[in-house]
């Protein structure tokens, strides 16, 4: 049986100068299973609310409908009364008299019956509501870190600073990402690896922290609090225990021609390498891809072709025939933080991109992009910090940067703006100009985006101080012209054009989400743009989460970024990440759907259109526990109540609570009446 | 012929399947047959009158003929449609049955007739007007001998226009008669492949959304509720207008999803199950002229 | 009442009654910001609160229609901003295909309203409220459909006529105008 009591709002002058709020009361004490009806003129205040309660509990209410202003602004108010009042807060619901009626309608006597109709509607729904119960799962409060640069070491730090585990997996041989590539850093010419390396040591150290290098996440099962990851260990070759970091192997290694990737192509390394000096941990990888004695085997050689590495290798830590391992981690929260690659934009593109052979990347070798260059600029790159061009060594006097190259371009490269080039390209000028005073560096335009703190007096220093020359407009071609490399572009500004006999070209290109980014958001369940780029939850006032639930986005991989952006993301990240872990179960609205698996025909509509991949198959088993059917299961962990699945289920055998077709269907009948 | 029944009982010697489900011929035309055994395979014919889609029986929750065991079950093009739908929708898994296809040249409008009727304009079913499966794929094994394309009289998408020329109060009235004579018997449910529901909403009475009555209203409601669960995926083989003891035009209701569903998202139900079907997918410029 | 009998008085007279069917997320807090900003509206819309569009069945409106709606509005977020991310393309495709199929079984599309109206856009929804009550007043009430219950075959038993045809034979489809007969055809296989 119900007993409904309704609570009339005036609103002080707000409902009740249009609607007649006695006469509502005394319309719905009328209703059929209306047991109170009243008004007053301020409900939410403290004696409205104590009105309430005292009602509840007079009359033994099973149900309440507040008839004032919106949901949206009182509904955890009356909720949180009627709690109080020993009443569950699900049957509390309220009727919007105010917003939708009172304050768009001028005529008393339409208002009034809209009123009425309203609260009638309201009444009928709140007949079918049940008392539902906060949703309680348990969380395993370890985090799950994926990518190692410079966000997911400070996500890392954070959240172990805050108290739990974190483990953190990079897919490289060291942690460090691309900020340990750079040479100095805008907007301050701090040294890269000065700022750095004490925090990937800190992270290597943190008794909190358990690193996986050389290593990916293979498979992501479970939801929010209760994920189960699995990770690929790459077969390293080399015995992480045994190892000491002496360095012998690497220095014995008989294949040196292998293009260095940390020097992005400038340089060659090893077979057995780490990839540079400061590298955390400091253990090498073997290259199995391009070992000569992998190579053998591959082929079949009855004899292993080399063994340098191994009998040069005093603690006898090299292993050929180890294979990648697997292992399970028990996570509560993962942060993705995989970071960017540069748009490489030679002529051989992979399907779906355009390259800009026109600039001559990749056939003339004096046109380098800003990674490459940094590793020129870097006291610890293949010129040892010196101005050194590619070709022929020679120190280039007459340098030209690029910027936009890919960038900000709809029908050839990337639609959007990568955010970090008008900084680096400036930076990328004064380290120029501070090595080769003498020398003439042109850059070459179309905006200047230096929004940051202290970012506009760093890109103007570089004109005013240091002298690199701006030309506003593009650039139409670059190849090689004897020594040279020419440069055609345009001077918008003074409408002429411009040619520059430079010795090196530097292309500012875009930037984009690491390769692989799509398989990785896939077995996440993550959604990412056309671009890659992997989805936020809401764009200004939910950045760093994702509509995965548990799973959190920090720097690059969301958007291109620069450090001190990155940085405050994985802070922010760790924050919702601490925020999830503070208590042990997490609590969550129980409006989520439910499926009777008596009636489901287990065609599974529904999990097909779940935004969320909250839904599941089951196995129905008979009573010898053969199977013997399907049907749908929601995960009431991940489930955000959205009720697309009700809607297409076609037998309704799934219910979406506090929107139950029941109580639509009430409310569709209340109409009836009119 | 020969093809046909030398391939059901070579599936049945095999062990491939224990039962083949068919056509055979009856006192009064073709008819479904269950056979189980070698020589029953005799019984088995492919003509005009077999224009019962077989796919129906694959529906788990008829135990009786799940009970028969694994079957093998001959499929005309449109059959073959409807068991795609059944795979799609995790009703069946591919290797619980093996499809023996038949190339068709349509049927006629019903299943009698002491002998198998010429195809001409006036006895060939409408539907099977524009059938782009007259050669089934996905099938284990295709017997027959091509047929040419059949003949045609009105066409559905003709009967279908004429009704699009009407007003709206017009239509209304012409369907507010047809409907009218439904007693919600759901003979065109129970006929249907892909109607397979463990409990049909129609029957959920918490709430009641579809009237039962069979006065105008509730059959209307009905229709509406069935002609929107099967837009994408009706196959259009027919059976439901042929079941139906009144004489409502089902099909061409069928008819019009399936050109609306063509016209506003390029889809033509497919007989590869891994083609998704268009309800419960979207595009993201999926056209919106009708919002504003 | 065939709508040709509805007068001009009638109309003249005539509120019609629409019911909306509107996200919590986008459309109700637009139509809320359109009450904060004291947008006047014709009165004849009852909201019925979803959390999304995609929640929307199509018996919702085929239910409203029976009760006595003249007129249904469903509207929701703007396609991206879906609050679940995509409940609104769900709701998009469902409702490409059933307003074809509510208009080819003879519910004018005019009586159908969908719009897509983001939480800042209160003057869209005063605009969408008012435009359908004008546009709803003008088509009249839904008579028709509203009476469909008290509607039967048009000439007496429908039995009658399948017992006078002879076994196989089509029956014949009781009472529908001989010349639309002729058009839309017999109820043929």
């Amino acid at each position: 049986m119900s007993r409904i009591g309704v609570f009339i709002c005036h609103c002080g002058e707000n409902i009740a100068r249009t609607v007649d709020c006695g006469a509502v009361a005394d319309a719905l004490r009328d209703h059929p299973g209306v047991t109170v009806a009243t008004d007053y003129k301020y409900m939410c205040s403290d004696p409205g609310q104590q009105l309430i309660k005292k009602a509840i509990e007079d009359n033994a209410l099973t149900g309440v409908v507040v008839c004032a202003c919106s949901p949206h602004m009182h509904e955890k108010t009356f909720r949180r009364a009627a709690a109080q009042a020993g009443l569950n807060p699900f049957v509390v619901e309220m009727a919007n008299i105010r917003e939708h009626c009172s304050w768009i309608h001028d005529d008393r006597e339409q208002a009034t019956a809209k009123a009425i109709d309203t609260a009638r509607t309201i009444v009928e729904k709140v007949k079918h509501n049940r008392p539902l119960q906060t949703i309680r799962i348990p969380v395993t409060r370890r985090a799950l870190v994926i990518g190692g640069g410079i966000a997911g070491i400070q996500a890392a730090l954070d959240i172990a600073d805050g108290g739990h585990e974190v483990v953190l997996v990079e897919k490289d041989p060291s942690i460090g990402g691309h900020m340990s590539q750079l040479s100095e850093t805008f907007p301050t010419l701090d040294c890269s690896q000065c700022i750095l390396t004490p925090r990937m040591v800190e992270a290597y150290q943190h008794p909190r922290i358990k690193l996986y290098t050389w290593s990916e996440v293979e498979k992501v099962d479970g939801y929010i609090g209760n994920f189960s990851v699995t990770i690929r260990k790459k077969a390293r070759s080399v015995d992480e225990d045994l190892c000491n970091g002496c360095g012998d192997c690497q220095a014995a290694c008989p294949s040196r021609r292998i293009a260095s990737e940390f020097d992005a192509g400038l340089s060659r390394r090893t077979a057995i390498y780490t990839p540079f000096p400061q590298a955390v941990p400091n253990i090498p990888v073997l290259d199995r891809e391009h070992c000569t004695l992998f190579k053998g085997r591959r082929k079949g050689l009855a004899k292993d072709a080399c063994g340098t590495c191994k009998e040069t290798c005093l603690k006898g830590a090299i292993d050929y025939d180890g294979e990648d391992t697997f292992v399970t981690e028990e996570v509560g929260a993962i942060v993705v933080a995989t970071g960017f690659q540069l748009y490489d934009i030679g002529r051989e593109q992979p399907e779906g991109l355009k390259g800009y052979g026109e600039y001559g990347y990749g056939d003339v070798p004096d046109v380098i992009d800003g990674l490459q260059f940094e590793r020129l600029a870097s006291a610890s790159g293949p010129a040892g910090g010196k101005m050194r061009r590619p070709s022929d060594g020679a120190e280039p006097k007459t340098v030209v940067f690029v910027k936009c190259v890919g960038s900000r371009d709809p029908e050839k490269g990337m639609s959007y703006c990568s955010k970090i080039c008008c900084m680096y390209t400036a930076k990328h000028t004064m380290l120029y100009k501070h090595k080769v005073p003498d020398g003439r560096a042109v850059v070459f335009y179309m905006d200047i985006r230096a929004a940051g703190k202290g970012y506009d007096e760093f890109s103007r220093r570089a004109i005013e101080e240091d002298g690199a020359e701006y030309i506003r407009g593009r650039v139409s071609r670059i190849f090689r012209d004897g020594d040279k490399v020419k440069v055609w572009g345009y001077d918008t500004l003074s409408n002429r054009q411009v040619v520059v006999d430079a010795d090196m070209v530097v292309l500012a290109t875009a930037v984009r989400p690491q390769p692989g980014i799509a398989e990785l958001a896939q077995k996440l369940s993550v959604s990412y743009d056309q671009d890659g780029f992997l989805n936020e939850a809401h764009p200004k006032l939910r950045p760093v989460e994702t509509n995965t639930a548990g799973i959190y986005l920090a720097g690059a991989c969301q958007a291109p970024r620069d450090i001190p952006e990155s940085v405050a993301m994985a802070g922010a990240t760790a924050a919702k990440v601490l925020g999830l872990f503070s208590a042990d179960e997490l609590e969550r609205d129980p409006s989520v759907a439910l499926v009777n698996e008596r009636t489901c025909s287990g065609c599974f509509n529904c999990e097909r259109v779940c935004p969320y991949g909250a839904i599941e198959r089951r196995d129905v088993c008979d009573m010898e526990g053969h199977v013997c059917g399907h049907v749908a299961y929601v995960n009431p962990g991940v489930c955000q109540g959205c009720g697309t699945c009700v809607a297409v289920c076609p037998s309704k055998s799934v219910e979406l609570a506090g929107f139950t077709d029941d109580q639509v269907y009430a409310e569709i009948n209340a109409l009836a009446g009119w | 012929m020969s093809e046909l029944q030398d391939t059901a009982r070579r599936l049945l010697d095999e062990g491939a399947a224990q039962v083949v489900i068919g056509w055979e011929a009856g006192r009064r035309g073709a008819r479904p047959a269950f056979v189980t055994d070698a020589a029953g395979c005799d019984r088995l014919i492919f003509d005009a009158r077999c224009v019962h889609d077989l796919a129906t029986f694959l529906n788990p929750r008829r135990s009786q003929v799940a009970d028969l065991g694994r079957a093998a079950v001959v499929v005309k093009g449109c059959d073959a449609k409807a068991v795609a739908g059944l795979l799609r929708e995790a009703q069946l898994a591919r290797d619980q049955v093996v499809l023996i296809g038949v190339r068709c040249g349509g049927v006629a409008a019903g299943p009698e007739g002491p002998e198998p009727p010429a195809l001409t304009a006036d006895t060939v079913a409408a539907r099977c007007h524009g059938c782009d499966v007259r050669e089934p794929a996905s099938v284990d094994v295709l017997v027959g001998e091509p047929q040419p394309e059949p003949p045609v009289a009105a066409t559905l998408d003709e009967r279908v226009a004429a009704l699009d020329a009407l007003s709206p109060a017009e239509r209304l009235a012409f369907w507010t008669t047809e409907l009218s004579r439904c007693t919600q018997c759901y003979a065109c449910r129970q006929a249907c492949p892909l109607c397979y529901c463990e409990r049909c909403v129609v029957e959920k009475t918490e709430p009641q959304w579809v009237e039962t009555s069979p006065h105008a209203r509730g059959n209307f409601a009905w229709h509406l509720t069935r002609a929107q669960h099967l837009a994408g995926r009706c196959v259009g083989c027919g059976e439901c207008e042929r079941a139906c003891p009144v004489g409502i035009p089902l099909g061409l209701i069928n008819r019009k999803l399936q050109q609306v569903v063509y016209e506003l998202y390029g889809y033509t139900v497919s007989d590869d199950p891994a083609v998704p079907a268009p309800i419960g997918a979207y595009a993201v410029d999926d056209t919106q002229d009708f919002i504003r | 009442m065939s709508e040709a009998a509805i007068t001009d008085r009638d109309r003249a007279i005539f509120e019609p009654r629409i019911t909306a069917f509107v996200c919590n997320w986008c459309t109700y807090t637009g139509a809320d910001l359109a009450g904060t900003s004291r947008l006047p509206m014709a009165s004849n819309v009852r909201i019925i609160r979803l959390p999304c569009t995609g929640r929307i069945d199509h018996l919702f409106v085929v239910k409203a229609f029976e009760r006595g709606a003249d007129g249904v509005i469903v509207s929701g977020c703007h396609p991206a901003d879906c609050h679940y991310t995509a409940g609104n393309y769900h709701a998009r495709r469902r409702f490409g295909v059933f307003r074809e199929l509510l208009s080819f079984l003879g519910v004018d599309p005019r009586r159908l309203t969908f719009s897509w109206v983001s939480a800042s856009e209160g003057a869209k929804w005063a605009d969408v409220v008012n435009e359908t009550v004008a546009r709803v007043r003008e088509l009249g009430p839904f008579d028709t459909y509203h009476r469909l219950a008290d509607a039967s075959a048009a000439d007496g038993d429908p039995f009658a006529a399948l017992e006078a045809a002879a076994p196989g034979a089509a029956p014949q489809a009781a009472g529908n105008d001989a010349a639309l007969e002729a058009t839309v055809g017999r109820s043929a296989r």
